[in-house]
């Protein structure tokens, strides 16, 4: 009907204009085709950082430069891992320092010279303002973390009588349950260990304080006059978090009897805790199984931490996980719940738990994981994703898959994906396994390439790397580049590794080369050697010492090499027949009987067997005078 | 498919009509565009109907059924024709009382007996004439302005005469249509000597159309009832083959063969995968989309959400890798002024000052200044200068004002002694 209409308001808007007629229609007509032509767009917000970051999205990595935190300070300049770890806890820490000290001392940095003002770059108060016995006071000392303070503010309210409101109570007990009764460590205080690595830390100080039989927790939980969900759930969260896991359950089954429903955080507490209060696998997935029941029971919406949570009891379920992993991602994306990567991590490790037959079906799941994953950027939503990486790439070194290899260090590149790499720890792992399946199986151009891209900008190979890098050298035959192999060496701190000098040192003189490799292979011994000389605690190998007298010897340094004797001498270490017969013929070439005498007096003194041998080849090739005979 | 196939064949057939219909009531008016819309009729009837025959090509004992489909529609369209036909009948019989359209109403009718006459085997004649009629229609037309206006009154009088004549179309024509139809005619034919018969024509001809659409359908649902069985029967048959090498083979182009091996073997491949991850899921949640979601969303951070916020910051790496992102970390952390994205940087304190505050002044000068003369004059200047600064506050503005009226309170009496402080 509308559209006749539409065709007899269009003929009359068309013939009509000047008859006036049915302006009515006309009106109606025109206002439908307006409302169809004119697409409004929609307004285009940008956050404040945009400019910024669309500035930073032109500025590619340098490989060769060292990272951005150590580029304003020539001497913050890491070269190893170790001078890495050192600069950026020193940086951290001056830091702190700095920041400490601006704010206990905010009487001497009164003035503000930014305009419009910064307040982040004025001092915070971190005493304590309010001397009064109030709420306010209560709600201060909560905010700035003081947990014995607030505990005795609060006991101080209810000895004067004065009601504390229930959202003070509920901030009151989620800080004493999270600091488990103890005033955390403040930031910014000075502290004698590193700030770096502040999860190892706080996982050690969390797994020291353990949850106290009636602690001020439970002795305020206790004198409330009603509880609600919230209460319980800082307790329950509180108990799990502090290893109190059989009076977590405790204290859900009194919170059923209470007829009060449970929240999210409760159950995702509880679940984690579940291997700690079974012990056999059974039990523990029917426990699991009985949470879930309830969740549901009670109208509690699941969310990625609480299956995750159940991934992760799971791996400490054997058996039974491969079975139920599979069904849990089934659950959640049926649930509309998008999988973390720590969800895939704790699935690739409960395939790849203890199966010593990782054949090409397990492989299987990590390529279906990656061609799920593919291209998506992810941001951090569960402690576990960080280990996803590094996981999945020690899967692919552990099955030398290559491709897979590529496909999890394309994962890495989309977006901001590199950040989930970790800390500078996991990002070593990951980076590490990378470059060592690399090693493995791709060709020495590639792993070159790769080498000068990563090394020494995001790894500081190990010398394990090191070894894995020689070998790979070694396969494809391209031992030339040893020399510049053992400067990065040298620059990584590696020097003093023995094993990894002589694998080097014995690659080099395995085999004769043409003459300026030779050349350059006994700078490069010269080199070895004046660093083993710098360091007199370290002992020469006899093998060491031949190397390097061997290569000296192929590059006709004649007069270094038989430093390197005395050299075995010193050291009380024996050269082999070999070298010396090499040695013999050396000095036969440069027609110097005079050392030839020498060597053979040499190796009399050293007693070994082919002495008669060495000087009835002297005898016989050198003209010598009747004293050197 | 085959459900699809028969409603899309009712669905033309009705909506054929239902044009057709309309065309009836426009007929009076317009005879060429009647003639016109009829003709355009039948191509949109047949196009669908080809449509349809195009999507089951893919099923060979299918074909004959579409045929068959055809040929009925063609039938129908053939008997829409006829009603055509009859209505330009009756309308020429309205407007006209000539001899002329006497002659032509005979003609017509013949053609209507002779297509009775033949039956349904000579169909095509029948078409074959109706078009002559149509074109003689056409003649007609150009005659049609001047004789309608000298036959207006003459058609009253005629009616009788042109009743005969109806009874004996209706006569013929109940040979060729169905006992409905006659039955319809013979109603509509017994009406007509009223004298009322303008408009009752109107509503006869609808009666007969409805009666004629319900006919159809009856006939299509009937015949349509067989088509499906036999569709049924092929169908069965069909499905014993295996299907994906059926279609090949009657795919058009030979490329689908190859491709579709492609593709199914893609499949089967992803299916083995998928066969890792059986589909297979816990079902202890209902799928219910409610709000809570929402809800905790807006409920304040907890200390547990805050600390977990912090412990996901420290696990990631957020170092920044340039001098960029070191400015984005310090703008997130507050230390650096914001980049200017917009050209309201700054203007913070201003967003929720309306524009008229800063442009219209006029109204700070009502209290404190005199009406008239040089005082108020000078200070009009000063408002306009004000209204036109982007660059003050509006409360820098008033303060600008006020500084004024303090100075001229100040100056009260030196003015009033000048005599130009007025009021």
């Amino acid at each position: 009907m509308a559209a006749p209409c539409r065709h007899v308001g269009h003929h009359i808007q068309k013939n009509g204009r000047f008859l006036r007629i049915n302006i009515n229609q006309l009106f109606a007509c025109s206002f439908s085709e307006s409302k169809e032509a004119i697409v409004i767009p929609r307004k285009k917000s940008w956050n404040k950082e945009a400019v910024l970051e669309a500035l930073a999205s032109t500025v590619q990595r340098d490989p060769t430069a060292y990272p951005y935190q150590f580029q304003d300070d020539s001497y913050l300049s890491p070269r190893t891992s170790i001078e890495f770890k050192l600069f950026s806890l020193s940086q951290e820490s001056g830091r702190a320092a700095a920041k400490y000290f601006v704010n206990s001392n905010p009487k001497l940095f009164t003035k503000d010279f930014a305009e419009p003002h910064i307040p982040y770059l004025m001092p915070e108060s971190v005493a304590l303002r309010l001397e009064e016995v109030s709420q306010e006071a209560l709600e201060e000392r909560i905010s700035l973390r003081k947990v014995s303070a607030a505990v005795e503010m609060y006991d101080q309210l209810l000895q004067s009588g004065t009601a504390v409101s229930m959202e003070t109570t509920h901030k009151l007990l989620d800080l004493i349950c999270l600091y488990c009764d103890r005033d955390p460590v403040q930031e910014g205080t000075p502290q004698t260990e590193d700030r770096r690595k502040p999860m190892g830390r706080q996982a050690m100080d969390f797994l020291k304080c353990t949850w106290k039989e009636n602690n001020n927790a439970e002795r305020i939980f206790n004198l409330l006059p009603e509880r609600d969900a919230r209460c319980y759930s800082a307790l329950i969260r509180g108990m799990v978090k502090h290893g109190a896991y059989a009076k977590a359950f405790n204290l859900y089954e009194d919170l059923l009897n209470n007829r009060l429903s449970a929240d999210v955080h409760i159950f995702n507490a509880l679940i984690s805790a579940v291997p700690d209060v079974r012990k056999k696998n059974n039990e523990r997935w029917d426990l699991i199984a009985e949470l879930l029941n309830q969740m549901n029971e009670q109208k509690v919406r699941p969310n990625l931490l609480t299956f995750n949570s159940v991934l992760k009891a799971l791996r400490q379920c054997s058996f039974l996980a491969k079975t139920f992993s599979p069904q849990i991602l089934n659950e959640m994306k049926a649930l509309g719940i998008a999988p973390s990567l720590a969800t895939y991590e704790h699935i690739l490790t409960v395939f790849f738990y203890k199966s010593a037959s990782s054949g090409p079906s397990n492989m299987a799941i990590l390529q279906d994981v990656l061609m799920e994953l593919e291209g998506t950027s992810f941001t951090c939503q569960d402690p576990n994703d960080v280990l996803f990486f590094a996981t999945a790439m020690k899967l692919c070194l552990d099955n030398k898959d290559l491709e897979l290899g590529y496909k999890v260090h394309s994962l890495v590149e989309v977006g901001e994906n590199w950040r989930l790499l970790g800390d500078s720890y996991q990002q070593a792992l990951y980076y590490g396994r990378f470059f060592n399946l690399l090693c493995l199986m791709e060709h020495i151009d590639v792993v070159l390439k790769w080498y000068s891209r990563i090394v020494p900008s995001l790894l500081y190979p190990n010398p394990q790397g090191m070894k894995n890098l020689l070998q790979a050298l070694d396969t494809d035959s391209r031992l030339d580049l040893l020399p510049t192999i053992w400067k990065d060496i040298k620059s990584l701190g590696h020097d003093n590794k023995v094993d990894l000098v002589e694998e080097l040192l014995s690659l080099m003189a395995r085999d004769e080369h043409s003459a300026e490799v030779q050349e350059s292979f006994a700078a490069c011994a010269l080199d070895v050697k004046s660093v083993f000389g710098e360091r007199p605690k370290k002992e020469w190998s006899t093998s060491s010492l031949s190397h390097i007298s061997i290569l000296l010897l192929r590059a006709n340094k004649l007069q270094k090499a038989w430093d390197m004797l005395q050299l075995f001498k010193d050291k009380n270490r024996v050269p082999s027949g070999a070298l010396l017969s090499s040695f013999l013929t050396a000095c036969r070439c440069s027609a110097s009987p005079q050392r030839a005498v020498e060597l053979v007096q040499l190796s009399a003194a050293f007693s070994l067997p082919t002495t008669p041998e060495l000087a009835k080849r002297t005898l016989a090739e050198f003209e010598l005078n009747d004293k050197q005979r | 498919m085959y459900r699809f196939l028969s409603r899309t064949v009712c669905v033309t057939r009705n909506h054929s009509l239902c044009v057709y219909e309309g065309h009836v009531f426009s007929a009076k008016y317009d005879n060429v565009s009647r003639v016109l819309t009829g003709v355009g009729v039948n191509p949109l009837s047949t196009c669908s109907v080809r449509c349809c025959e195009k999507k089951d090509n893919a099923i060979p004992s299918n074909q004959d059924e579409a045929t068959n489909v055809d040929t009925q529609a063609k039938i129908t369209q053939l008997q829409e024709e006829t009603e055509q036909v009859k209505a330009t009948d009756r309308d020429s019989m309205q407007q006209h009382s000539n001899v002329k359209v006497e002659q032509f109403l005979s003609k017509s009718s013949q053609v209507n007996t002779d297509g009775a006459k033949s039956g349904k085997e000579s169909l095509l004649d029948l078409l074959g004439a109706m078009k002559v009629q149509v074109t003689s229609k056409k003649r007609l037309k150009n005659l049609k302005p001047k004789q309608s206006l000298e036959s207006a009154s003459a058609a009253m009088e005629s009616t009788s005469s042109m009743f005969q004549k109806a009874t004996v179309q209706a006569s013929a024509q109940s040979e060729a249509l169905d006992p409905d139809l006659v039955a319809a005619a013979s109603a509509a034919a017994s009406t007509l000597p009223n004298r009322s018969e303008a408009e009752s024509e109107l509503l006869k001809q609808l009666r007969q159309r409805k009666l004629l659409t319900e006919a159809q359908k009856k006939g299509d649902v009937n015949n349509l009832g067989v088509l499906l069985a036999d569709m049924k029967v092929g169908k069965r048959s069909g499905r014993q083959n295996a299907w994906p090498t059926n279609q090949i083979r009657f795919d058009d182009d030979g490329q689908g063969y190859v491709r579709d091996r492609g593709i199914t073997s893609e499949l089967a491949n992803v299916q083995k995968r998928r066969n890792i991850f059986p589909a297979k899921r816990l079902n202890i949640f209902s799928q219910t989309t409610d709000e809570q979601g929402d809800e905790s969303a807006l409920a304040k951070p907890t200390l547990w959400d805050i600390e977990f916020a912090n412990e996901l910051s420290l696990l990631t790496n957020q170092k920044p890798r340039n001098g960029f992102e070191e400015m984005i970390q310090w703008t997130k952390e507050g230390k650096l002024w914001q980049y200017p994205i917009n050209n309201e940087i700054g203007l913070e304190d201003e967003a929720s000052v309306p524009f008229h505050e800063h442009v219209f002044l006029e109204k700070h000068l009502e209290d404190g200044f005199p009406r008239q003369g040089p005082v108020r004059h000078f200070m009009e200047l000063v408002v306009t200068g004000l209204a036109k600064n982007p660059y003050l506050t509006v409360e820098q503005k008033k303060e600008h004002i006020s500084w004024f009226r303090d100075y001229f309170h100040q100056k009260e009496e030196v003015l009033n002694e000048a005599d130009v402080y007025l009021n």
